[in-house]
């Protein structure tokens, strides 16, 4: 019989649930909230019911993203550094380099045979994180979902220097005083973020293709930027989103295949999710 | 020495680790004059010659630092700031002097800040140089003299040639000590973890050399007599500057691998070699702490082609890499750290060249900046898994 | 890849004197030689400032490039970031001095691109033939910088001068280890003598040598007394200009240049004098630039300072020199060169360290800084900490607090950037720093 894997991913503002078998069978994407918990118990619900699977069904799942731990039914926790690898060698096969932009950290990693070889990682500066672009959406009074599009009427971007969020969201305060069009602003937030994260890419030695994932992706303005940057265009994946938890559900369907063709018994998580709703 | 505490081995070092400084407190009461020293640099062999009991001022990760900072500017290393806002919060009360050697910038060129916020009865800078060419070696002897007089001076009699003598011999038997425990790492899965054997480490940079030894000897026994612990997914080496504490340690264990080798301080690069016995301690002296101890603060003259150079400087690491087993590197520099951090891509490319993974961190030695690497070094250990 | 980027448009400083204005195409003549040099193939060597070999290379006519300054230049010229990101990329730490980043950055992109890097500010850095770092005191990066860039150059040898000084303690006085500081020094040197003879065509001209070890304490008392002349009131030149005839302090020393430019200069500010030409027509307040090495990109700041009437008569940053008859022993009696020049440095170190001796508590840095309130009257202390570099800019704080103790309260100001790091630097926000410091000075004056 086929196996059903599923993925989770509790990224810092999205949690993103994946079903596979062969392909994906359901997904479900939601908010972060403070309970992770609870959180992971309800979308893995609505994936299930989405895909008309009670959860038994489910062989194996793998929990991924900052919120990993809190997820009590998954049977193993892989890093998101290792998700992603995974789902884009699945996604776009060509990639040897996967940058993905998120909420509050962003990462690049180097792929090899379609795995992991190196990657590095930044979660300590919001500059070059999604972060960036909501405090100064903010700032600006922008939606953030409506930044990417904004940023395309930009005659020339304006420099932005500052690379610390605090400061830059005043810089752009005061440019938009001093007379500078918003586009032109939000194209330079734009390239400001292209600019760190290529700078910490740069220490993989990049390679073809590029694969974007991460809420970045979504971004048109951000892809511009990046692909200014780099000086060619990037992939990016039919829902940049789902990338972390296809490539869990991916590495729980590795495991499994693994572990029947070496016939050694596999490990698998006690907690079941109803226990796991209790457990609340 | 009376009044010690009853503990033995592994449980007598968690005490020392846990409450620093504890057997110092002691011992001044009983009317021992104490001397904190900062940094592997210092000989300490010296201030246990003057009688004096050396300790080693250490930072604690878990502690904000909140006092430190109007004295000291925060563009210092995270963990001379941190040193030093324990010491002007009183954790060092007990101290009746300061020995600061030239190690590094954040330490050489904070010497007057903590001398004179310090105000001890002892101040003294070892004025080390960095070249290891013979006019530096013989400079270093004659600062080496100059400490010792100066301490001498301070101690009310002079350091003789055979009081020198006796406490070299005490300092590398409390090393091979070290080298003994270091052995059981070896095996797989190592006789004693990274976690146990920091924390016996950083004890032992608080205690009299006798009593560290004694101690050394009894966690050995303990440890063998012990037996084999649980099989780990990977073994770890962590090189880098000082880490005198168990947190990033533990992490690594934590996550799922055995610390079992590293170019730490404390750790293999302070306690692996000894002072060689010459007819002048002060000799053998200045060429332990110049020459042997390889560390990025010392500049190593070039000898030979760029591929011979860089076997001379990191070559004590990739050996290390073979003789333990290890399976990956964790690189783990502080922030505002010069000596490492200029280093880092030499480093990195001389043991990815050998085929072992390397893995980078930079980090500012506080526990919250610490936990912020846990995903790192899982995924870390996930790509040495799936090699 | 896209790696260029505009340089932005540079808010140029003005200069109060005419000397101080003529350095800006000095230094571009200076980077342009080293291009001509290379060309010539001419032995080039990488070289930092405050580092005792100045004499010793002109002498032996090899061609000096500082490190320093080429960073510095890319810094004015607000076209830093691509090479500091460069290093970045190479895993090298952005909290390391940022020189030796730009440096760095820049010589990993050129090796790799086998030329300049595009549009690399006033032509670009060379490839040297050795490189000449020096260890103790003034810094790590000195030391660690060159042996890190032979991880892009490992055919380029470096040779580490060894250059202590004396601390200052309590216990004993330097003078009790002088002499071991000097012997040592002098074997540094000369190790340095036949590492150039080895690595390069050159030979040393001892004779020239001690001609330019000669010039240089001329130049040394010359440089002295023409800075002595700022304490005029109102004062003929700031700190603003003292970023720019640093110049020939630290990059031209041991040659007739450096001699004549203070020359100039040293007539140009009696004049000013003579006619009380001030630096700002109405001089207000008069202040100590106490430490720490300028923001390159933000000079203008000086203008700033100006405008709200506000003078630097003196500072400590590059004023790497004393009256070396000010010295307790004559140097002009030492007939080796080599320890002329080892003398010279642990007496520089150690000027005043007895006039600290004499006031308890104090220390020799601190005695500078009241040295010169006093004989530049001064009103308020300004500080600036570069982040990225823990040679000058540790105990910035400590010396303002032994002040206030060991002498007399003062006010002042400790601006925080960087050297070279733009991202680091707030315009807005030191504005109205300097702002809020300046307001109460005329409170404090009244
Ligand atoms: S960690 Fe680095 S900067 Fe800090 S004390 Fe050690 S060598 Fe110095
Ligand atoms: S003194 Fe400071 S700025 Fe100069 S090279 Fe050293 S660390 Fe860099």
């Amino acid at each position: 019989m086929s196996h059903c894997f599923a993925g989770v991913d509790i990224g810092s503002t999205m949690t993103k649930v994946v079903i596979m078998n062969q392909s994906v069978l359901a997904s479900v994407i939601g908010p972060t909230g403070p309970e992770h918990r609870k959180l992971a118990n309800r979308v893995m619900e609505e994936a299930l019911k989405k895909a008309k699977l009670p959860f038994k069904d489910i062989t194996y799942v793998v929990a991924t993203g900052y919120g990993r731990i809190n997820v009590p039914f998954a049977d193993k926790q892989i890093t998101e550094i290792s998700c992603h690898a995974r789902g884009v060698a699945y996604l776009l096969p060509e990639a040897r380099t996967v940058i993905d932009i998120g909420g509050q950290d962003s990462k690049g990693i180097k792929l090899r045979d379609g795995r992991a070889v190196d990657f590095v990682m930044n979660d300590k500066c919001a500059a070059g994180t999604g972060r960036f672009l909501e405090v100064a959406a903010e700032e600006l009074g922008v939606r953030l979902e409506d930044m990417g599009k904004l940023s395309l009427e930009a005659k020339k971007a304006v420099r932005i220097s500052n690379t610390c969020t605090v400061f830059a969201a005043q810089e752009v305060v005061t440019k938009l005083s001093g007379g500078a069009a918003l586009p032109d602003i939000i194209a330079g937030l734009h390239e400001a973020i292209a600019t760190r994260v290529y700078g910490m890419l740069r220490r993989l030695k990049i390679e073809r293709e590029v694969a974007l994932t991460g809420g970045g992706a979504k971004n048109i303005g951000l892809v511009k930027a990046l692909e200014a940057k780099l000086g060619f265009a990037v992939q990016v994946p039919p829902e940049p989103l789902l990338t972390g938890a296809i490539g869990a559900a991916l590495l729980g369907r590795d495991i499994v295949k693994e572990a029947e063709e070496k016939g050694t018994p596999l490990s698998r998580a006690e907690r079941r999710l109803q226990e796991a709703a209790l457990f609340t | 020495m009376p009044e010690k505490s009853a503990l033995k081995g592994l449980a007598e070092a968690d005490r020392y680790y846990q409450d620093y400084g504890l057997r110092a407190r002691e011992l001044k009461k009983q009317g021992k004059k104490i001397i904190g020293y900062l940094c592997a640099f210092t000989p300490a062999e010296v201030i246990t010659a003057a009688g004096f009991v050396p300790v080693r001022i250490k930072g604690d990760v878990n502690e904000p630092i909140t006092k430190a900072d109007t004295e000291m500017e925060t563009i210092i290393c995270p963990l001379v700031r941190s040193c030093f806002d324990m010491a002007l919060k009183g954790h060092y009360e007990y101290l009746d002097g300061l020995v600061v050697p030239h190690a590094c910038d954040s330490i050489c060129r904070t010497y007057d800040i903590w001398k004179y916020n310090l105000k001890l009865p002892y101040a003294h800078f070892i004025n080390m140089p960095h070249g290891t060419d013979d006019a530096s070696l013989a400079f270093y002897q004659d600062v080496l003299n100059t400490f010792r007089t100066s301490l001498g001076k301070f101690a009310g009699k002079e350091i003789s040639n055979q009081a020198l003598a006796e406490a070299i011999k005490l300092h590398n038997q409390n090393r091979a000590k070290v080298k003994e425990l270091y052995e059981l790492r070896k095996a797989s899965p190592p006789l004693v973890s990274g976690e146990e054997l920091t924390k016996v480490l950083i004890a032992v940079m608080s205690l009299p050399v006798e009593e560290s030894i004694k101690m050394l000897g009894e966690v050995i026994a303990e440890m063998k007599e012990r037996g084999v612990s649980a099989q780990k997914q990977a073994r770890i080496m962590v090189i880098g500057a000082q880490v005198d504490d168990i947190a990033f340690i533990k992490l690594i264990e934590d996550s799922g691998a055995w610390v079992v080798a590293d170019d730490l301080c404390p750790g293999a690069r302070e306690f692996l070699s000894s002072v060689d016995v010459t007819a002048d301690p002060v000799v053998g002296l200045a060429d332990r702490y110049l020459r042997k101890i390889k560390c990025g603060r010392t500049y190593r003259e070039m000898k030979g082609n760029y591929e011979e150079y860089l076997e001379d400087r990191f070559g004590h690491m990739g050996r290390m890499i073979d003789d333990f087993g290890v399976d990956g590197v964790v690189l783990y520099i502080y922030k505002y750290c010069d000596p490492y951090g200029f280093e880092v891509p030499q480093i990195k490319s001389y043991i990815e060249a050998k085929g072992t993974p390397v893995l980078y961190l930079e980090d500012e030695y506080s526990m919250s900046t610490i936990g912020r690497l846990r995903t790192r070094i899982q995924a870390f250990l996930e790509l040495l898994g799936s090699k | 890849m896209t790696e260029e980027k505009k340089p932005e448009e540079r808010k140029k400083r003005r200069t109060a004197t005419e000397a101080a204005s003529r350095i800006g195409p000095m230094v571009k003549a200076m980077v342009g030689e080293v291009m001509q040099a290379k060309e010539e193939k001419k032995p080039i060597a990488y070289s930092f400032i405050c580092c005792c070999y100045d004499e010793i290379i002109r002498a032996m006519d090899i061609v000096p490039h500082w490190v320093e300054n080429y960073a510095g230049i890319c810094g004015a010229k607000r076209d830093a970031q691509r090479f500091l990101e460069r290093a970045e990329a190479e895993n090298f730490s952005r909290s390391l001095c940022t020189y030796a980043l730009c440096g760095l950055g820049f010589d990993a992109w050129r090796e790799e691109l086998g030329e300049m890097p595009p549009e690399s500010p006033w032509g670009g850095q060379v490839k040297p033939d050795v490189m000449l770092g020096s260890g103790q005191m003034l810094c790590d990066p000195r030391n660690k910088w060159f042996q890190a860039a032979q991880h892009y150059m490992p055919d380029v040898p470096v040779y580490d001068v060894g250059l202590p000084w004396p601390s200052y303690e309590s216990d004993y006085d330097y003078r009790e280890v002088q002499e071991y500081y000097v012997s040592y020094i002098v074997e540094e040197l000369k190790g340095l003598v036949k590492f150039l003879e080895k690595h390069t065509d050159r030979k040393m001209d001892w004779e020239n040598l001690s001609e330019l070890v000669d010039l240089t304490d001329k130049t040394w008392n010359l440089i002295w007394e023409t800075y002595e002349l700022r304490q005029a009131v109102p004062s003929p030149m700031g700190t603003g200009d003292a970023m720019n005839t640093m110049v020939p302090i630290v990059f031209m020393m041991g040659t007739q240049q450096a001699y004549d430019f203070f020359q100039d200069l040293n007539k140009e500010l009696k004049e000013k004098i003579a006619k009380k030409e001030g630096e700002v027509p109405d001089e207000k307040y008069r202040l100590l630039w106490g430490g720490g090495l300028p923001a390159w990109f933000a000079l203008s700041d000086f203008n700033y300072f100006n405008s709200k009437g506000a003078v630097f008569p003196v500072e400590t940053t590059y004023r790497m020199i004393e009256a070396t008859y000010n010295f307790d022993i004559d140097l002009s009696k030492i007939s080796d060169p080599l320890e002329h020049i080892a003398w010279r440095w642990v007496k520089f170190w150690t000027y005043w360290h007895d006039r600290a001796r004499k006031r308890p508590g104090s220390h020799p840095d601190v005695e500078r800084l009241i040295k010169y309130i006093e004989d530049y009257k001064i009103d308020g202390i300004v500080m600036h900490e570069a982040f990225s570099c823990r040679s000058w800019h540790p105990g910035l704080i400590w010396q303002l607090n032994l002040l206030k103790k060991v002498y007399r309260d003062i006010p002042s100001l400790v601006l925080e950037s960087d050297i070279v790091d733009i991202s680091s630097y707030n315009e807005a926000d030191t504005r109205a720093r300097i702002d809020a410091f300046i307001d109460p000075l005329e409170a404090v004056k009244r």
